[in-house]
């Protein structure tokens, strides 16, 4: 028995072999497959777009996309890179998870990729999109990953009721309070504003230009700061602007913001990101064609405070494809590239010379808005632990929406919820 | 010997698992940071006294018991209800299993904009027969309750068609030898029917309080455990820990309580089938 155990293991080797000599001869020959983990909806039709752009160009480069939601997309790069396993050869970042995917050391160095390929940094891609993928977060960190797509933060109204009322452009969140009063008094059928109100990073994304705009900060030299006046003046402001929001907004995620947007029932929207609102103007898909003014968010003590939320491309350092994945993240940052997805699907450009592109400024006209949001947008606190402070903050705020909490209890027990957290 | 391949492969894919979440459950693990500290008993007292965990442990058991009442209850109404040929089963059947063969998500979609509060179907009937919207997924005292109802719409079939096909073996000569004693229909029930069915009754019950409590889909789909947390559940919980922040130490305690409220029903179940087999 032990005899015939042997002869098969020697014969199962021996042919084996030529088989492993023969796939390492491909490898070496240049035949290379990336796989790739992507988000699903538009963002996975942008990178379909520029995989089969890349592939026609590179025929030995052949491609598997996976298009995943955020959070199916951040539990399989986690659990991959934290084993090495090296499935993914580009992977799609949110920009708060960078920092501990950064810290921990599990992203490839795109400054050596840089050097050994004789290429810099194109100064054309906006610093502050290019400084999320930066460890430590400063102009001068190490670059592990670039930016993909260029969300930031956007405010909108409709121009039409607003011009009906005689309002201009509110400049401060008090004008918008006013301004939310008199079109629900006015307009039966429209909403005096509308905003994400589902707990975690919904209403906090929501929240966030609002409550930095009051002078509020979430930490403050690494410690929670949620117990402070501006904190509470912010969310004070935000329970009054409630009164004027639709009932159910504690369940409104960015699905039914858009609905409300798109159906003309939303007077103001506190909270909208380029790649909702791509179709605004198309007739097929919005009832408010050149209707709604999207521009920038109001100040208050602060100047107005866009939120960033750039998504990053990076190479895992696991993957056995650096040189071609690295390739891969030139081509699709590229200016044409760009050009294409923001045409075709609205993707937010990250190159500052895509927003002044005539085609696409005609068919955004907030292009100009949007890149000096872009400019001069706040990025969500650099910390491992944002997901958790995000959910608890989440959570309270909610608990302050639906007036299960008041204001300043919420807010306390959001602050020891993360400094327990943080300890 | 014969057992032994099924042994190793119990040892690998239950034994260790369960072992590696017991061992676990004594470290602060953080696999993200990969900062790993013993802690003894400290994640089981901070996990207990944890507000968060409280409440969705007292949401899960609500959401268990009132899930599996309920659908144990109507499932065996309806097998009552259709015992025995009649025209049309085979087409009924199917319709009743459907909601079974749809995924949870699907379902979860489907009941999300039902229960809309501004534009969904329910209220939109209450509006127009001139009663008050209800904030089905908004209200902190009313979302629990829609997400047991779709519970139910979609499980209840399973119900049903366990106690039918439990139902088809008890042999025909009994109902009509009770007939002849006399006995009424409900006679029937209480004194021949229930006490032959008891044991896939309480089959049913045992799968179905198992599987409500470790309700996690619907709830992600639905409320994502809101509004606040009137929502979470126990299995939320340990995913959020686990998936989210990635503290395998805390999912793992978390994880544990729900396996001794499990294995405790479970024991409850067994013996009392070896009750009845003495």
């Amino acid at each position: 028995m032990k005899k015939h155990f042997w002869v098969f293991f020697i014969v199962m080797l021996l042919v084996l072999l030529p088989f492993t000599v023969w796939s390492k001869g491909q490898q070496e020959k240049g035949a290379v497959k990336l796989t790739i983990a992507g988000r699903d909806g538009g963002y996975g039709k942008a990178m379909q777009l520029a995989v089969d752009g890349y592939s026609a160009l590179h025929p030995d480069v052949s491609f598997e996309v996976l298009k995943l939601p955020g959070a199916s997309l951040y539990e399989k790069v986690v659990i991959d890179m934290k084993t090495s396993v090296g499935t993914y050869d580009v992977i799609m970042i949110d920009d708060p998870v960078a920092t501990q995917f950064q810290k921990a050391g599990w992203l490839a160095n795109l400054d050596d990729l840089f050097k050994k390929s004789g290429k810099s940094l194109d100064p054309d891609i906006i610093s502050t999109a290019v400084k999320l993928g930066r460890y430590p977060y400063a102009d001068n960190g190490t670059l592990y990953a670039l930016p993909h797509v260029g969300n930031v933060e956007l405010f909108a109204y409709r121009k039409d009721i607003f011009n009906k009322l005689g309002l201009s452009k509110p400049a401060k969140w008090d004008d918008v309070l006013t301004d939310a009063k008199m079109i629900k008094q006015s307009e039966p059928d429209v909403y005096g504003v509308v905003f994400r109100g589902v707990k975690g990073n919904p209403i906090v994304a929501g929240f966030l230009p609002i409550y930095w705009a009051f002078g509020a900060k979430v930490l403050k030299d690494g410690k929670p700061a949620l117990d402070s006046p501006q904190a509470l003046n912010a969310l004070n402001f935000f329970l009054k602007l409630k009164q004027y929001a639709p009932k159910g907004v504690s369940m409104y995620n960015s699905a039914q913001v858009k609905d409300a947007l798109y159906g003309g029932k939303a007077g103001i929207v506190t909270e909208v990101w380029p790649s909702w609102v791509p179709k605004l103007n198309d007739p097929n898909e919005s009832l408010v064609v050149n209707k709604v003014e999207v521009t920038t968010h109001p100040g208050e003590v602060e100047k107005s405070s866009p939120m960033i939320g750039v998504w990053l491309l990076g190479i895992p350092k696991a993957s056995k494809y650096h040189d071609t994945a690295f390739d891969f993240l030139l081509y699709i940052t590229g200016k044409e590239m760009q050009v294409k997805m923001a045409d075709e699907f609205g993707i937010a450009p990250t190159r500052d010379s895509v927003y002044k592109v005539s085609k696409l400024i005609s068919k955004y006209p907030w292009y100009p808005v949007q890149a000096a949001a872009l400019k001069n947008a706040v990025g969500r606190p650099r910390t491992t632990k944002w997901s958790e402070l995000e959910n608890i903050f989440g959570t309270y705020l909610q608990l302050a929406l639906i007036g299960s909490m008041n204001a300043q209890d919420a807010l306390k027990e959001a602050n020891a919820k993360m400094t327990e957290v943080l300890e | 010997m014969i057992f032994l391949p099924a042994f190793i492969v119990i040892v690998f894919l239950t034994v260790y698992p369960i072992f590696n979440v017991f061992h676990m459950s004594f470290f602060k693990y953080n696999y993200l940071s990969d900062t790993k500290k013993f802690l003894g008993f400290t994640n089981f007292i901070r996990i207990i006294t944890d507000r968060l965990f409280q409440k969705s442990f007292i949401n899960t058991i609500i959401f268990s018991a009132a899930a599996t009442f309920a659908e144990v209850g109507i499932g065996l109404f309806l097998a009552l209800l259709f015992y025995g040929f009649f025209k049309g089963k085979r087409l009924f059947m199917i319709m009743v299993i459907f909601p079974m063969m749809i995924s949870t998500m699907v379902v979860s979609s489907i009941w999300k904009t039902l229960y809309h509060y501004d534009i969904g179907l329910f209220n939109y009937i209450l509006k127009s027969i001139g009663l008050h919207p209800v904030g089905w997924l908004i209200n902190p005292k009313m979302a629990l309750f829609s997400v047991i109802i779709v519970d139910i719409w979609q499980w209840t079939p399973f119900a049903f068609i366990i106690l039918q096909a439990g139902l088809n073996t008890i042999p025909g000569e009994i109902f009509e030898a009770a007939s002849i004693d006399g006995a009424n229909y409900y006679k029937t029930i209480k004194l021949i029917t229930l006490p032959i069915l008891f044991n896939q009754i309480l089959l049913v019950i045992l799968l179905r309080t198992i599987d409500t409590f470790r309700i996690f889909g619907k709830v992600y789909a639905l409320t994502q455990g809101g509004p606040g947390n009137a929502t979470e559940t126990v299995t939320y919980y340990v995913y959020r820990e686990g998936f989210t922040y990635f503290n395998l130490g805390r999912a793992s305690t978390a994880s544990i309580y729900i396996l001794i409220v499990i294995s405790l029903i479970s024991v409850l179940y067994i013996r009392n089938i070896m009750r009845e087999e003495k």
